[in-house]
């Protein structure tokens, strides 16, 4: 588990385009939304995008990527469960 | 009567502003990273831009810091020829034959005019936001003059071109009448 | 102000402006589901036309049908007619283009009629129909040119379905603008031409319609997501009621897109305006979303509807209205008398 949030750390940071930041300066546990990382609706959607790519999961719904989305410690356990590839 | 109260000009390998060149260590797309980290610094949305949109953002951030009338600006018109070419054809590669993933951050760059929102994002002006594609930079001044009037009497407008990473061309001016 | 001379539309619901109106009023839609037009892609719901069309004939065959009912008594639109085409510009309206290109196919089309004239493609996304007719406007107003020929025209493909399907911005089904359990919105094909003039013709012949005001004004608040407060599109109706009252205005056409957001956003403006009470006009249910067409053809069909429902020598005013990608709006009024 926590090899697999250490390397969506990473696929964030790269799909997102997050210049100066490393994987150390991203809190797992911190809101992906809003406060923490400052993400917005197009990076919601670039990251249904990136567990399609890396991990084979389809998100239909974007509303439902709002539970999944919530922290990174969220989203790795919704990778693992669920993970085609 | 118009005039330009003041002017950018950004090639790959060099800026001037009002004439005056402004001292660069690196060239292309890391010189427009460059510009950004002397000019502005606090704005990490800049690093999802596209070519073209860094490039007129930068263009606009520094022209409206030296300029004494940035506040009154009513309107963003930018032209140029190739529209969104180069971040067109780094979305394609998004969706190449067997490796089929769009992205939706690059698909949004896919339209030249989103360089004239992110100015207006950044300087919260309200004002009228227009892209034209046209042949050649001398066309967009009848455009200018036909667009000012009595409403829109500040406007910054010029010419914002990327047809790849590293080449590209801004002339960006704040005209006046 | 300028006088509109001649106008068409060709969808797939028809070629000429009167086809295009008989087959709205007639309850008819372009809209089919499509599973196999473009590899990868999802299957989604469009207006296409069924043979694929090339775009720079398309335009071209569009114009020339403007050209042929034009009615003016000043003006002769023949290929033949050297005068009349060196006092034109062309006016484009597209955001795709003709395979990613813009300026090419416009100068293809200029040539084609032998303008001698820089053509200018106008690219402020969705908005771009109402933007390029404003800046014929401007033009004609300022003495530039005397004729104005504005053309907008999207044909849909992998590139601009897959975009849209990745922003999960297509409903699977034919869209129901302003609905509330509307679920996003269609794709469509169009091209349709407007010719404007800044001669107001002899008083035989009256113009189709008189563009009278238009503005364009950004959000500045997200570059795809619209301002909740509708903030962009506020102050455009409030420019373009400028001289007018809201009871002058007899029809809406907004952009209903069907998306959430924008029908959302689209109400608020319209409500901050005062212009709730007047009839909308929403045509993405017949059309699907034209793009750089919607604009001109939107505003042909407002522009028809309140012509043929009004009473005889009766002055009316419409608005069309439309928001896009950027945070871009713009909105045009129209006079017309039956």
């Amino acid at each position: 588990m926590e090899q697999l949030i250490e390397q969506l750390k990473s696929q964030i940071i790269e799909a997102l385009n997050f210049e100066d930041m490393t994987p150390a300066d991203i809190d797992t546990d911190a809101p992906l939304f809003g406060e923490g990382l400052g993400l917005d609706s197009i990076d919601a959607l670039e990251l249904i995008m990136l567990m399609d790519r890396e991990y084979g999961i389809k998100l239909a719904d974007p509303k439902a990527g709002k539970a999944i989305f919530q922290s990174v410690r969220t989203m790795a356990e919704y990778i693992q469960a669920n993970r085609t590839k | 009567m118009l005039k330009t109260e003041s002017y950018i000009e950004i090639t790959p390998r060099s800026v001037m502003l009002n004439g005056q060149a402004i001292t660069v260590q690196e060239t292309g797309d890391k010189m427009l990273v460059e510009l950004y980290r002397r000019y502005a610094g606090d704005y990490p949305k800049f690093f999802k831009m596209d070519t073209l949109s860094r490039l007129g953002w930068i263009a606009a951030e520094i022209l409206l810091k030296q300029s004494a009338i940035s506040n009154q600006i009513s309107a963003i018109i930018l032209a140029n020829r190739s529209a969104s070419i180069k971040n067109d054809t780094d979305y394609l590669a998004t969706i190449s034959d067997g490796n089929y993933y769009p992205s939706p951050a690059l698909f949004v760059y896919t339209l030249p005019n989103i360089v004239t929102g992110e100015i207006a994002i950044r300087h919260q002006i309200q004002g009228e936001t227009s892209f034209y594609i046209l042949d050649h930079p001398e066309q967009l001044e009848p455009i200018i003059l036909s667009t000012l009037n009595s409403k829109l009497s500040t406007i910054l407008a010029g010419w914002c071109e990327c047809s790849a990473k590293d080449e590209f061309y801004a002339k960006i001016q704040i005209w006046n009448n | 102000m300028v006088y509109c001379i001649g106008h068409s539309i060709l969808s797939p619901l028809g070629i000429g402006s009167q086809a295009n109106y008989d087959a709205v009023q007639a309850g008819r839609s372009g809209l089919k589901i499509y599973s196999d037009r473009f590899a990868d892609v999802e299957p989604f719901c469009a207006s296409l036309f069924d043979t694929p069309q090339e775009f720079v004939p398309l335009c071209i065959r569009s114009v020339e049908e403007a050209m042929e009912n034009v009615q003016s008594d000043n003006v002769q639109c023949t290929k033949d007619n050297g005068q009349w085409i060196k006092d034109t510009v062309f006016v484009l309206s597209t955001t795709k283009g003709d395979h990613l290109e813009l300026l090419r196919p416009a100068q293809a089309i200029a040539a084609h009629f032998g303008n001698p004239n820089p053509p200018i493609v106008v690219s402020n996304a969705c908005t771009s129909g109402v933007c390029a007719q404003i800046t014929a406007m401007r033009l004609l107003e300022a003495g530039l040119y005397k004729h104005a020929v504005v053309v907008g025209c999207d044909l849909q493909t992998r590139f601009i379905v897959s975009g849209f399907q990745s922003f999960k911005a297509l409903s699977p089904e034919p869209c129901t603008p302003f609905q509330p359990d509307r679920k996003g919105l269609n794709l469509g094909e169009a091209a349709a031409t407007i010719i404007y003039s800044s001669q107001p013709s002899a008083v035989r012949v009256q113009p189709y319609w008189t563009l009278e005001a238009g503005s364009i004004h950004n959000d500045a608040n997200h570059i795809s997501a619209p301002s909740r407060t509708g903030e962009g599109a506020y102050r455009c109706l409030m420019d373009v009621l400028e001289g007018c009252t809201p009871e002058q205005i007899r029809l809406i056409g907004v952009h209903g897109t069907a998306t959430q957001y924008n029908d959302a956003m689209e109400q608020v403006a319209i409500e901050r305006a005062g212009l709730q009470d007047v009839p909308k006009s929403m045509l993405k249910p017949y059309f699907g979303h034209t793009m750089g067409a919607a604009g001109v053809l939107e505003t042909i069909l407002c522009a028809m509807q309140i012509k043929e429902s009004g009473v005889k020598s009766q002055e009316s005013r419409l608005i069309k209205m439309l928001s896009g990608f950027g945070g871009v709006n713009a909105a045009i009024r129209l006079k017309t008398e039956c």
